[in-house]
C-alpha cells in the first residue's frame, strides 16, 4: 500500500509517496505562496516518476496545521477530495509533530515552533520514544515570551526546530540557552513515515472528519469578542 | 499528460460536476450537456456571517473546507450518477474572495486528477450569464443580461456562448452593496437585500423622491450618491417611517436598473432581457423587469431565484461551453480574485 503525503502548512509545498520500505518520491517546492498552483502538479509528478498509479494509493496523509491558514486549506481540501474520489481514508497530522519527527533519535526535549505571524508562534513539546516522538504538550498559540517562560520553567536540554524558532532565535536564546535544528519547514517525507505506521494499525479517519488545527480564531471573531468584553 | 481519454468529445451527454465557493455559499451541482441540471445543492453560510454584518473571508474559508466534500457527495447522490459517469470537474476560479476560491479550485483539481478527467476553471460572472440559458437553452440571441449582485452591476450583450460585450457597469457601488449598506444604516441586519425587500412591502415607494443617478445618461450606473441621500434624509428626518425609506430607496434602485436595461436592449436590438445575480431575487425588480418586457414586446427572462443567486448549476453550464470551445485547463491553474469577464469586442 502506498501512502501519499501532502504538506502545505508553511511556505513550502512538499509531497511524498512511501511504501512500507520508505519514501519512494519526494517533491518539494518553495513556492512563494503558490500552493494551489503547485500542489496537484507536484502530486502528479511524484506519481509519474515513482511509477505509482492512483489505485495503488491506500491512504492520504495531510498536515492539518497549525500553520498558514490558506496553505493548510489548499492541502486539506486537496487531501479530502483525493480521499473522497479514490475512496480511501486520511491520516491527519500536526505540523509540529511532523517537524519534530526527524529529531526522533535526539536525547534533548524537542520544541517545534511554527511562525504564526502577528508576533505569535505555534509551538509544542516532544520527546523521543524510540522510532518516533511523542507529544508532551498540546499544540498552542502564544508569544515568544510565553515559550521562553515555559523553557525556563522546564530547565531541560532543549532543541528547537521550525521557521518560528529560526525567526525568533535571538529572543529565545536571550531567555533560555538552547540548540536549534537547521530545518525550517516540515517535510512530507516525515509526514509519510509517521502516517505509514499509523495506517498499519488503521489509525485514520474518513475524509469528512478531517479538521484543520487553526489554534486561532478568525480576526473578525477576535475583534468581536474584544468589543463585547469592552 | 495524465490519463485523460484522448477520444473524449464534448457532447449533449457530457456530465460536469461543478463547484462554487467564491463567497459565502458552498455549492455543488451535476449538469449534463450544459443545460440539464441533474442536481443543484447549495449550503448557505448566512447564519455564520450575520453577527458580523457581512461576509468574513476567514470564516467563509473555514466553512467551505468543512462543508464542500459532503455537498459534493450530496450532489452526486441527488443526481443519481456514479462518479465514473463524471466527464469533467469545474470550479469557480474568480472573481471572488481568494480564500474561499482556493478551497473550491483545490478540491475540483484533486477530484479531476483522481478521476482522470478534465478540470475547468469558470469565471463566476460568465456563469451568471448562463442562468438564462439553463432556463431556456433555445433563447434567441442576442440578449441583454442585467447582472446585479453584491459585487457587480453590469449590462452585458450576449450574442451566444462565449460572445459577450460589456455595455455598462457601476462606476462606484454595486447595487447589492447599496442594499447592504442602506440596510445596515437602517438597522435591518444582514443580508440587506431580503430585509429591505420585506420591509418595503409595508412602505410607500413614492414617499421620498430619492435621486435616480444617471437615469438618462448612458449605460453606466452609480449608487453611491443614493446611499448618501438615504443617510442624509434619515438624519434630517429622524421620525421618518423606515418602511417608507426602504420602499423609496428600493424603487430608486429598481427604476434605474430597469430603465437602463430596456434602453440597452433597444440599443443592441436584443431579442430578450435576462436577469441574473443575487439582487435578481428582489421582488420589485422581478415584477418591474417582467412588466417592462410586456410593454416593450420583448421577452423578459427571470431565472428562478435559485438560479439567480450563487449556485453551482450555472458553473456547470458555463463549464460545458468552455470545455467545448477551449478544452481542459492545466492543473497548475490558481484562483483569481479580480478575474474579469473576457469580452469579445
Amino acid at each position: 500500500m502506498i501512502v501519499l503525503g501532502i504538506e502545505t502548512a508553511t511556505p513550502r509545498v512538499s509531497v511524498a509517496l512511501a511504501d512500507h520500505d520508505g519514501v519512494v518520491a519526494l517533491v518539494e517546492v518553495d513556492a512563494g505562496r503558490r500552493h494551489a498552483e503547485t500542489l496537484v502538479p507536484a502530486i502528479e509528478f511524484a506519481c509519474r516518476h515513482a511509477d505509482v498509479t492512483l489505485p495503488e494509493i491506500g491512504v492520504v496523509a495531510v498536515d492539518v496545521g497549525p500553520g498558514l491558514f490558506t496553505g493548510m486549506r489548499v492541502g486539506i481540501a486537496t487531501a479530502k477530495s483525493l480521499a473522497q474520489a479514490l475512496e480511501i481514508p486520511v491520516v491527519p497530522l500536526s505540523s509540529l509533530l511532523v517537524l519534530a519527527h526527524p529529531l526522533r533519535n535526539d536525547e534533548r526535549t524537542i520544541v517545534s515552533v511554527v511562525d504564526a505571524r502577528k508576533g505569535e508562534i505555534f509551538y509544542g513539546f516532544f520527546r523521543s520514544a524510540g522510532d518516533h516522538v511523542h507529544a508532551l504538550t498540546e499544540p498552542r498559540c502564544g508569544s515568544v515570551d510565553e515559550l521562553v517562560a515555559d523553557l525556563v520553567g522546564r530547565q531541560q536540554s532543549i532543541i528547537c526546530v521550525g521557521d518560528g524558532a529560526l525567526r525568533y532565535r535571538e529572543q529565545i536564546v536571550d531567555g533560555y540557552r538552547c540548540d536549534f535544528a537547521d530545518a525550517a519547514f516540515p517535510s512530507a517525507s516525515a509526514l509519510v513515515a509517521i502516517a505509514d505506521k499509523e495506517a498499519r494499525v488503521e489509525k485514520w479517519v474518513a475524509a469528512d472528519d478531517v479538521a484543520a488545527l487553526y489554534l486561532r480564531k478568525p480576526d473578525a471573531e477576535i475583534n468581536w469578542s474584544t468589543r463585547e468584553s469592552a | 499528460m495524465r490519463g485523460l481519454n484522448p477520444d473524449f468529445r464534448v457532447n449533449e451527454s457530457t456530465v460536469v460536476l461543478a463547484i462554487e465557493t467564491s463567497c459565502d455559499e458552498t455549492a455543488a451541482a451535476v449538469v449534463m450537456g450544459g443545460t440539464e441540471v441533474l442536481s443543484n445543492v447549495v449550503s448557505s453560510q448566512i447564519d455564520l456571517h450575520a453577527a458580523f454584518g457581512g461576509v468574513v473571508p476567514e470564516i467563509a474559508s473555514r466553512a467551505h473546507v468543512e462543508l464542500l466534500n459532503p455537498i459534493v457527495a450530496r450532489a452526486l447522490t441527488e443526481a443519481n450518477v456514479d462518479p465514473s459517469r463524471i466527464d469533467a470537474v469545474a470550479a469557480t476560479y474568480g472573481p471572488g474572495l481568494i480564500g474561499p476560491l482556493l478551497v473550491g479550485v483545490s478540491a475540483a483539481k484533486a477530484l479531476a486528477f483522481a478521476w482522470e478527467v478534465p478540470f475547468i476553471g469558470v469565471n463566476h460572472l460568465e456563469a451568471h450569464l448562463y442562468a438564462g440559458l439553463l432556463d431556456d437553452p433555445s433563447l434567441p440571441m442576442p440578449v441583454v443580461v442585467l447582472l446585479v449582485s453584491g459585487g457587480h452591476t453590469m449590462l452585458i450583450e450576449m450574442r451566444g456562448p462565449g460572445e459577450y460585450r460589456l455595455i455598462g457597469q457601476t462606476i462606484d457601488d454595486a447595487a447589492g452593496e447599496a442594499f447592504d449598506k442602506v440596510a445596515r444604516f437602517l438597522g435591518l441586519g444582514y443580508p440587506g437585500g431580503p430585509a429591505i425587500d420585506r420591509l418595503a412591502r409595508e412602505g410607500d415607494p413614492t414617499a421620498i423622491d430619492f435621486p435616480r443617478a444617471m437615469l438618462h445618461d448612458g449605460f453606466d450606473f452609480s449608487f453611491s450618491g443614493l446611499k448618501t441621500s438615504v443617510m442624509n434624509h434619515v438624519r434630517k428626518n429622524p421620525s421618518v417611517a423606515t418602511a417608507d425609506v426602504a420602499a423609496s430607496f428600493q424603487a430608486a434602485v429598481v427604476d434605474v436598473l430597469v430603465a437602463k436595461t430596456r434602453r440597452a436592449a433597444d440599443h443592441v436590438g436584443a431579442q430578450a432581457m435576462v436577469l441574473g445575480g443575487g439582487v435578481a431575487a428582489n421582488s420589485l425588480l422581478r415584477e418591474r423587469f417582467a412588466a417592462a418586457g410586456e410593454v416593450d414586446g420583448r421577452r423578459a427572462l427571470l431565472p428562478s431565484r435559485e438560479m439567480c443567486t450563487d449556485n453551482a448549476a450555472m458553473i456547470g453550464a458555463a463549464a460545458w461551453y468552455r470545455l467545448r470551445s477551449d478544452g481542459a485547463m492545466p492543473l497548475d491553474t490558481g484562483a483569481f480574485p479580480n478575474l474579469r469577464l473576457t469580452v469579445t469586442s
